[in-house]
C-alpha cells in the first residue's frame, strides 16, 4: 500500500499524541510503591502529636499556652485560646522557651565549685541538697538571703513558705522594679492591691504616659488583643489613641497623636490636664472635689498649662486640647494608663499618682472601659524589692550581714546598676548557691549551682497580674518529661528543691512532698467550691479538666468594688533631682528588648533575633538619636560612640539615626552587654543598665531607671548596626504627614 | 476473493469485531463498577522485588499480621516492617533459605542482606491495595472494631503473591458499613 506524504503525518501525529496521552494515564511511581526502610525504630512510626495545656510566667506577663508534642519532645507553643488573658495569642518571649528546653549550654546537672574561684566538680542531687541544707543550718538565718525574680502562683507560696519556716531573707529582684512604682499609685489612689486591669477593648479614647503597652509593657499579648478590639473591634466605631512618651516607641507608632514629654514630666502634664479639666468643669465633681481635698481647681493652680508648658516641653495650648479631648463625652470611656518610663522617674510616684486620679475625673474607675478592679489573689505574690532595699541588701552582703545568698533566676551581678558594683558584693559573702538552668553573670559567682527546670518541664500555677478582671488561674503542667534526666543528676523543679530542703531541715508549713502535690492541693481546694469554668462531680474529673483546659477561672469572681475615699493630689510637684544638663545634655532613655526584655531572655537565640519593631535592628545594642542632635556632633549612622553618664561609667555603641527620635533624647535598648550567659548573650553589645545612675523614686525607693542623663562623643570606629532596614529601598508615602514632634 | 466467501467472512468479520469490542465494553465498564477481569494477567498481584511469600509465614511459621504490619490496630496505615526487622527475625531463627524446598529462597532472603559494606537497601514494594487519593481508609478503627485483616485482604495466607481479591469500591465501603451500622457520613472517609 502506497503510503503518502500525507498519510504519514497523520499517522505521526496520531501516534505521538497517543503515546503522550497514554504516558499521562500511567498511575505516577511513587504512588505505588510503599518503601520499607532499612532501619525504622518502632518508636518513631506512630507521628502522633500531643498539645498540653499549661501556662507560664513570663517576667511580669502571664500567658496560657498549647505546647505541641512529638514523641515526647516539644515542638511549639502556640497561645491557648481558652485562657482568658492571652485569649489564643502568645509573644515571642513564650515562643522562645522551647530554646530554653534545649538550649545547648543549659546547666545539666548540679555542680559544686572545688575551690574558691576554681573549677566546678558534677554532683548528684543527693549531695547538692544535703550541701544546701547544711548552707542554710550552719549560721543564723538573717544571715542568708534568697533572691526570686518576680513569683506568682504556687511556686510563690512554697518560696513564702521556705523562707517564712527558715527566717532567712527573701526579695525579689526585677531589673526594672516591675512597675512597682505603678502599683503603689493605684494601692494609693483607689485602695487596689491587685493591679486593676486596663479594658483596652472597650475604651473608646486612651491617654498612655510612657507605657510601651503594644511593645513589652507589663503583659503586651494581653494588651495587643484589647487593642485590636479598640481599633477594629466589630460593632463599635475605632478607638483613639494618644501617647505621651519620650521614645518613638511601638505605642507611639501605632497612636493617633504622639506627644513628647521631657522625660520626668509626665505628672506635671497629667496635673495640668486635672487642673484644665477641674478648672473647665468638665471633670466629675465628686472626684474633682477629692482629689483637690474639696478646694476646687485652685488647688492645682500651679499646674496650669501655661506655667508647666515649658518644664514639660508641650505648648499649653497642646496641653488644653488634650484636656479637651480627654473630657469630651464622645470619648466615653475613656482610659487613662502610664507606666515604664514614665515611672521610672525620682518623681515617679507623684508622675502615676497624677496619671491615674484623672480615670477618677473621667469616670472610669471600676468600669468598662476603664480601669477594672481584680480580685485579691488566691495564692501568694513574691514582689519586686525596691533599689533602695537592693542597696541596703548590698551593703549588708559588704558588712558581713548577709553570708549567704541563695538566687534562683536574679541575676543581681548584671541587673543593678554598675555604679553599685553588685558583683563585688557578691564576691564578699562566703558562699553562693544558684538555682538556674543557665551560667549568668551571677551563677558564675556560684560555689554551689543546683539547675533547675525550665518552665515546661514543671508543675505550678499563675495568677496573672493584672488579670483579667476576675480570678483566673493558670496551671501549669509538665508538657515533656525533664529534657536532661540522668537518674540522680539533671534537673530539678525549683520548688521541689526547696520542699525537699525544708523536709530536710524540718520546716513547718511545708506538708506537699512535691510541687506537683502542692498544684494538686490548690485544685482539691477549688473542687470543693463547686463554682467557675470547671465543675465536675469528682476530684478526679476536675483535675483531668482543669489540666485539660490550661486553668480554672471564675468570671463572677469579680473584686467587690469597694475603695476608699480618694487621696488628694500633692499641689507642688517633688525636685528633679538628676544631673548637670549643661554637662550631660541629653536624656536617657532605656527601653526594653521586645525580645530579650531587660536580659532576662538574652539566652535565647529567636529572642535575640527578634527586630526591634522600630529600628529593625538586633542581636546588638544601639543609639537612638535625631539627625540634628547627629549633626551636631558631626555623627552618622553606624559610628560608635561613647555614652557617659554622671557614674562616670561608659558603654559603646553604634549610632542610629531616627527622625523621629526627639533631639534632646538618646534611647539605647537593654538587654545585650552579658559577659557569660551564654554563649548567645556574651560578649554581645553594651549593657545599657551598667551606666544609670542608681537613683530612686523619692517616695517608694523604686528603681528611677528613666531619670539618667548623659553625653555623647564620638569614637574614629564604626559598626554596622544589624538591621533589616534598608534591604528594600525606602519610599515615600504619600498623603498626610505621619510624624508629629511637638518641640522638645 | 470469490464472492460467495466475502459473504461469509464479511458477517464473520462482522461479529468478531463486535464480540471484540462487546468484550472491550465490558472489560472498561467492569473495571469501573468492580475489578477487570482475571484475564491477560489483570487479575494477578504485581511482582514484587522480593518474592516474599505470605504462605510461608502465615501459615507455615504461624505469624499473626500484625507481628510485622504493627501499627495496623493504632494508625492510619497497616505499616510495613523495616528491612532491619526482617534481617533480625532470618538472624534469630537462622533460616537462610538453604533449608527451604523452593528454588529461590536463597537467592531472596540473600536480597535483604544487600552489599556487604553499604548494607541494604530500602525494600520498594509494590501497592497492591490502592485507594483514590481523595479516600481517607485508616485501618486503626476496623482492626479495633474486631474485623479481620481477610474481610478486605482475602485469605492472604494462602496467597504466594499478593493479588486484591475486594473490589474496594465505595459501594463495597458503604455496603460493609451499614451491615456494620458504621457511619455512612460522607466525611467519615472523604476529608
Amino acid at each position: 500500500m502506497a503510503l503518502t506524504r500525507r498519510q504519514f503525518l497523520k499517522w505521526a501525529g496520531v501516534t505521538g499524541i497517543g503515546a503522550v496521552v497514554f504516558n499521562g494515564c500511567r498511575v505516577p511511581d511513587h504512588e505505588i510503591q510503599v518503601q520499607s526502610p532499612v532501619e525504622m525504630p518502632e518508636d518513631l512510626v506512630t507521628g502522633r502529636d500531643n498539645y498540653y495545656a499549661t501556662t507560664a510566667q513570663i517576667g511580669a506577663a502571664s500567658e496560657g499556652l498549647l505546647v505541641r508534642v512529638m514523641e515526647g519532645r516539644a515542638k511549639k507553643i502556640e497561645g491557648n485560646p481558652d485562657h482568658p488573658v492571652n485569649t489564643g495569642k502568645h509573644g515571642i518571649r513564650a515562643e522562645a522557651l522551647l530554646q530554653a528546653l534545649y538550649h545547648p549550654d543549659r546547666i545539666k546537672h548540679p555542680l559544686l565549685r572545688i575551690a574558691k574561684g576554681g573549677p566546678y566538680r558534677r554532683i548528684d542531687w543527693a549531695e547538692g541538697i544535703q550541701r544546701l541544707t547544711a548552707i542554710i543550718s550552719d549560721r543564723p538565718s538573717s544571715e542568708v538571703l534568697l533572691a526570686t525574680p518576680l513569683l506568682r502562683g504556687r511556686v510563690a507560696d512554697v518560696v513564702q513558705a521556705f523562707a517564712d519556716g527558715s527566717g532567712i531573707r527573701l526579695q525579689g529582684f526585677d531589673a526594672l522594679g516591675c512597675e512597682s512604682v505603678t502599683r503603689e499609685a493605684l494601692r494609693q489612689l483607689y485602695g487596689q492591691n491587685a493591679q486593676p486591669d486596663f479594658d483596652i477593648a472597650h475604651a473608646s479614647y486612651i491617654l498612655n504616659f510612657g507605657a510601651d503597652f503594644l511593645g513589652t509593657w507589663i503583659n503586651p499579648t494581653h494588651f495587643s488583643r484589647g487593642y485590636g478590639e479598640f481599633r477594629q473591634g466589630d460593632g463599635r466605631s475605632r478607638g483613639r489613641l494618644v501617647h505621651i512618651g519620650a521614645r518613638y516607641s511601638t505605642t507611639a507608632a501605632a497612636a493617633d497623636h504622639w506627644v513628647y514629654a521631657t522625660p520626668g514630666s509626665e505628672g506635671l502634664l497629667a496635673m495640668s490636664i486635672a487642673y484644665t479639666m477641674i478648672d473647665e468643669g468638665t471633670a466629675d465633681s465628686d472626684a474633682a472635689s477629692a482629689l483637690t481635698g474639696g478646694a476646687g481647681a485652685r488647688a492645682l493652680q500651679a499646674f496650669a498649662p501655661e506655667r508647666v508648658a515649658a518644664q514639660v516641653g508641650v505648648d499649653a495650648h497642646v496641653i488644653t486640647e488634650l484636656a479637651h479631648e480627654l473630657a469630651d463625652k464622645k470619648h466615653r470611656p475613656a482610659l487613662v494608663m502610664g507606666g515604664g518610663p514614665a515611672a521610672a522617674q525620682v518623681n515617679g510616684l507623684f508622675n502615676m499618682m497624677a496619671v491615674y486620679a484623672l480615670n477618677a475625673l473621667v469616670g472610669s474607675v471600676n468600669r468598662p472601659g476603664g480601669l477594672v478592679f481584680n480580685p485579691e489573689p488566691i495564692s501568694g505574690r513574691v514582689s519586686s524589692s525596691s533599689l533602695r532595699e537592693w542597696k541596703q541588701t548590698l551593703a549588708d552582703m559588704r558588712s558581713g550581714d548577709i553570708t549567704a545568698v541563695l538566687v534562683r533566676e536574679a541575676d543581681l551581678a548584671y541587673g543593678l546598676p554598675g555604679a553599685l558594683d553588685a558583683r563585688a558584693a557578691l564576691r564578699s559573702v562566703d558562699t553562693i548557691v544558684s538555682f538556674s538552668s543557665f551560667l549568668d553573670e551571677t551563677s558564675e559567682l556560684a560555689d554551689l549551682i543546683l539547675p533547675c527546670h525550665t518552665p515546661l518541664e514543671e508543675w505550678g500555677t499563675d495568677e496573672p497580674n493584672p488579670g483579667p478582671g476576675y480570678t483566673t488561674i493558670g496551671f501549669q503542667q509538665p508538657a515533656v518529661n525533664r529534657f536532661h534526666n540522668t537518674p540522680g543528676y539533671g534537673t530539678l523543679s525549683f520548688g521541689d528543691v526547696l520542699l525537699q530542703t525544708g523536709s530536710q531541715l524540718g520546716l513547718p508549713d511545708m506538708p506537699w512532698e512535691n510541687m506537683r502535690e502542692a498544684v494538686r492541693a490548690l485544685a482539691q481546694d477549688l473542687h470543693a467550691q463547686g463554682r467557675g469554668s470547671v465543675v465536675q462531680p469528682t476530684f478526679a474529673e476536675f483535675w483531668k479538666r482543669t489540666l485539660e483546659r490550661g486553668g480554672w477561672w471564675d468570671t463572677g469572681a469579680t473584686a467587690d468594688g469597694s475603695r476608699p475615699d480618694l487621696p488628694a493630689l500633692p499641689t507642688s510637684a517633688p525636685a528633679d533631682s538628676s544631673a548637670d544638663p549643661n554637662r550631660y545634655p541629653l536624656h536617657l532613655v532605656p527601653f526594653e528588648g521586645i525580645g530579650v526584655g531587660a536580659g532576662q531572655y538574652s539566652h535565647l537565640p529567636w529572642a535575640q533575633s527578634a527586630p526591634d519593631p522600630i529600628t529593625s535592628a538586633a542581636w546588638d545594642t544601639w543609639v537612638e538619636l535625631n539627625p540634628h542632635t547627629a549633626d551636631e556632633m558631626g555623627l552618622k549612622n553606624n559610628d560608635v560612640v561613647i555614652v557617659e553618664s554622671a557614674t562616670g561609667r561608659t558603654i559603646r555603641a553604634s549610632v542610629y539615626i531616627n527622625p523621629a527620635t526627639p533631639p534632646a533624647v538618646a534611647a539605647v535598648p537593654m538587654g545585650q552587654g552579658h559577659r557569660a550567659f551564654t554563649s548567645y548573650a556574651a560578649r554581645r553589645g553594651a549593657n545599657v543598665l551598667d551606666i544609670l545612675e542608681p537613683a530612686e523614686d523619692a517616695e517608694t525607693g523604686a528603681f528611677a531607671w528613666g531619670a539618667t542623663r548623659v553625653r555623647i562623643s564620638g569614637t574614629t570606629r564604626t559598626k554596622v548596626v544589624p538591621k533589616l532596614e534598608g534591604i528594600e529601598p525606602a519610599r515615600q508615602l504619600h498623603g498626610e504627614e505621619l510624624i508629629f514632634v511637638h518641640k522638645a | 476473493m470469490s464472492n460467495s466467501l466475502i459473504k461469509i467472512a464479511v458477517p464473520v468479520i462482522g461479529l468478531v469485531a463486535a464480540l471484540v469490542l462487546a468484550f472491550v465494553a465490558y472489560f472498561f465498564v467492569l473495571a469501573w463498577w468492580s475489578q477487570p477481569p482475571a484475564v491477560l494477567g489483570f487479575g494477578d498481584g504485581p511482582t514484587q522485588p522480593i518474592a516474599f511469600p505470605h504462605t510461608v509465614h502465615v501459615t507455615t511459621a504461624g505469624l499473626d499480621c500484625q507481628f510485622c504490619h504493627r501499627i495496623a490496630s493504632t494508625e492510619e496505615a497497616a505499616g510495613v516492617p523495616a528491612v532491619a526487622q526482617c534481617q533480625f527475625c532470618h538472624d534469630f531463627t537462622r533460616i537462610t533459605g538453604e533449608e527451604s524446598d523452593s528454588p529461590t529462597a536463597e537467592t531472596e532472603i540473600a536480597k535483604l542482606i544487600g552489599d556487604p559494606l553499604e548494607g541494604p537497601d530500602p525494600i520498594n514494594w509494590v501497592r497492591v491495595h490502592r485507594l483514590p487519593d481523595h479516600v481517607q481508609f485508616v485501618h486503626a478503627p476496623h482492626i479495633q472494631q474486631g474485623f479481620s485483616c481477610s474481610t478486605c485482604h482475602g485469605d492472604i495466607a494462602s496467597m504466594e503473591v499478593v493479588e486484591q481479591v475486594r473490589n474496594l469500591k465505595m459501594r463495597d465501603c458503604v455496603d460493609c458499613h451499614r451491615d456494620n451500622e458504621a457511619p455512612t457520613d460522607c466525611t467519615t472517609c472523604h476529608y
